[in-house]
């Protein structure tokens, strides 16, 4: 599996996060960088970038051995795990040393079969780690089996003079690893600690979602010596080349004004600009028009591959018809709601019971379902709801799907960073300015959101305990509603712990502070607290009814 | 919404002081505020008026100073108005539910009218 990236030439736009992770090993063992946890969305390109990597530290020749594995495919009974794990690790190194990319996935090839490899690859020393593992299995000490074999690879770097760069995909599957049934061997993924430690063999560890992979690297233990590494969507323009290179190599055209809506819609992700590519060659059309790829998009939101996938990952973990429809609904409100509800508004106007609902809000947060930048999850959610809660016809919903295809063409996205120094927040207060005037926004409404932004600017200067004194700020203006994003290091703060005292109490007060958030909830239609990383992100929404932009 | 540097200046129209505070209205400028009307008070000024023609944004930090002003010129036994007020910070004190405690006029002329019918 490693070796079946995608060729070089194909892979678009991660230069530097692919020279960085090469050269982990050197740097790792020079103590200039740490494990690597490398975060993103779904579908954004982390089992590619590991496949990357595999295959250029595979061919470069420095001494240095790739071993990749993935927790998905994994059996996840430990026992069953461990062999795995330490067969396919063997399997590689021996690939590696004897350059036979096919040894890497020969899934043929069992421990016992391996042993004479070994010898013919001069990896005699290698025998003493395998008897070592196997006195384990005789004796049924099942958790020495399993610290053998995740030791394996630190073990051979002493041993085999050669470093391992250790990449473990879909981790956050490791968590699923137990005994005899599920969840009867918590913190399995806690063992891996002894082997990040050792310098020889860097760690680049990755999975899906961010939420509980970050999680798992709450732990301490786990935590120190380790990097994030964030990975980013891609912009525009390169999703525009590698959506049209896919196109091409099946002989369809598509120009760029036609396919800017889907452009905007994806988001930068890869994996649905790829669903999308397979979709259009299905319609047999040598030219695609945007109403093409609004046909494509029906059919992946409602049963295609982008229907598949988001599928699969709601049924990782929602295992009843009637925790789906909370979650449904929960999702539904939370994407067309104007304002933040708490668990008893939500209860009392859902008519769902308070464990019910908890229970679906644990895997909305668990799973960073409940905060996405996505509307093709979006899409998704809507076509499902339309089916499950509205019990509507495929014709309907395709109709209605289709009708919100396009939306996104008109949207815009910024960026920026301002350092937290005096005044800094009119220069964001400006930009806002001219976004809001860029789709035509009334003037008045734009004094309000302008006011709600230099508000929640000043509340992350003060909130802000941290060296790094910088603000990063977003942008997505579309016709419907203006989003900003205000990130920042430091302190985080939750929306509940910013209790509104009473006029009265306020003005009694000495300061007589305290006004910013009531400002910025009265202004806004939603207004949402989160810690994302080390940063404290608030979003603010507007929505914009029609009386409120300019013809 | 374009900003200038802070600045306050005052003139006296009889016995009452009018003040401008122009630019963006922030906690450092918030303090020149509170300072300048202090100024008049100190003086056996009682009536103030702040005129907002000039002022471009008002932040929370610069409430809770009018707040303060207000505070201050109350204890002494005096008044406070504001004027020329733009639609949006007139609705900022209402969002935050203010307006009960300031005196507001569309402009100076009927602050100072209203301030001289209040001392007969
Ligand atoms: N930089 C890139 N250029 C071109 N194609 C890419 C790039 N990155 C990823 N892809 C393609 O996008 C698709 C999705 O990528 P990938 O499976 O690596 O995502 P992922 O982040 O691992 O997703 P998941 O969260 O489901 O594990 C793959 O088909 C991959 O080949
Ligand atoms: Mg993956």
């Amino acid at each position: 599996m490693p070796l079946t990236g995608l060729p070089a030439k194909d892979y678009l736009n991660r230069e530097d996060d692919l020279s960085y992770l090469r050269r982990l090993a050197d740097m790792r063992q020079d103590s200039l960088a740490a494990n690597v946890l490398l975060l993103g969305t779904r579908g954004i390109g982390k089992t590619e970038l590991l496949k990357q990597v595999f295959r250029e530290v595979f061919w470069e020749g420095r001494e240095v051995v790739p071993f990749y594995y993935s927790f998905k495919t994994a059996a996840l009974k430990s026992s069953t795990f461990a062999r795995d794990y330490f067969t396919r690790f063997l399997k590689q190194y021996a690939a590696y040393v004897k350059k036979e990319p096919l040894l890497v996935d020969d899934a043929g090839m069992s421990l016992t079969r391996l042993m004479p490899v070994l010898s013919s690859a001069g990896l005699d020393w290698m025998l003493d780690i395998v008897d070592a593992f196997q006195e384990h299995a005789v004796s049924g000490d099942l958790y020495g089996q399993i610290l053998a074999a995740i030791s394996a690879p630190a073990a051979a770097a002493k041993r085999g003079g050669r470093r391992i760069l250790v990449m473990l995909d879909d981790f956050t599957a490791s968590e699923d690893l137990h005994e005899a049934r599920r969840g009867d061997a918590p913190g399995l993924a806690s063992l891996f600690e002894e082997s990040m430690k050792n310098s020889l063999c860097p760690h680049i560890i990755t999975g899906s979602p961010t939420a509980r992979l970050e999680g798992i690297f709450s732990d301490p233990s786990l935590r120190k010596d380790t990097e994030r590494m964030q990975l980013l969507p891609l912009p525009e323009d390169t999703s525009f080349s590698f959506f049209d290179s896919l196109l091409r190599k099946m002989h369809i055209t598509c120009d760029m004004r036609e396919a800017i809506g889907l452009i905007r819609t994806v988001r930068g992700n890869p994996l649905y600009l790829k669903n999308m590519a397979k979709a259009a060659w299905k319609t047999k059309k040598k030219e695609l028009r945007e109403k093409d790829l609004a046909e494509c998009y029906c059919h992946e939101i409602l049963d295609g591959e982008i229907s598949f996938y988001w599928s699969s990952v709601l049924s990782e973990r929602i295992r009843t018809k009637n925790l789906l429809r909370t979650l449904l609904r929960l999702l539904m409100r939370q994407m067309t709601k104007e304002g933040a509800d708490d668990e008893a508004r939500l209860s009392q106007v859902l008519g769902i019971r308070d464990a019910e609902l908890g229970q679906a809000m644990e895997i909305l947060d668990g799973n960073g379902l409940g905060r996405h930048d996505d509307p093709v999850f979006e899409d998704f959610v809507r076509a499902l709801y339309m089916r499950e809660i509205e019990g509507r016809s495929a014709g309907e919903i395709r109709e209605r799907i289709g009708e919100r295809f396009g939306t996104q063409r008109d949207s815009s996205r910024f960026e920026m960073v301002i350092p937290m120094t005096d005044q800094a927040e009119l220069v964001a207060a400006r930009a806002v300015e001219q976004i809001g005037k860029n789709i035509n926004l009334e003037p008045d409404l734009l004094n309000y959101i302008q006011l709600a932004l230099v508000e929640t600017c000043i509340n992350a200067i003060e909130h802000s305990g941290s060296y790094e004194k910088k603000i990063y700020l977003n942008f997505l203006s579309t016709p419907e509603q203006i989003e900003i994003t205000i990130e920042s290091p430091g302190r985080s703060f939750s929306l509940d712990s910013l209790r509104e005292s009473p006029v009265e109490e306020k003005l009694a007060s000495g300061r007589k502070r305290g006004w910013g958030f009531t400002l910025i909830r009265k202004i806004m239609d939603d207004v949402r607290v989160e810690r994302v990383n080390d940063r404290t992100r608030v979003t603010l929404v507007k929505k914009i009814r029609n009386k409120e932009a300019l013809k | 919404m374009t900003t200038s540097p802070f600045q306050v200046t005052s003139r006296l129209v009889k016995d009452v002081a009018i003040v401008y505070p122009r630019g963006y209205l922030n906690n450092l400028s918030g303090e020149y505020l509170v300072n300048e009307c202090g100024r008049h008070a100190q003086a056996g000024l009682k009536k103030i008026v702040v005129n907002f023609h000039e002022t471009d944004l008002i932040n929370s930090i610069g409430i809770s100073f009018l707040l303060n002003v207000m505070e201050d010129l109350q204890t002494a036994g005096g008044t406070l108005c504001f004027t020329e007020m733009k639609k949006v910070h007139l609705d900022t004190f209402e969002m935050l539910g203010l307006t009960k405690y300031f005196l507001f006029f569309p402009d100076e002329e009927a602050a100072l009218t209203a301030l001289d019918a209040r001392k007969r």
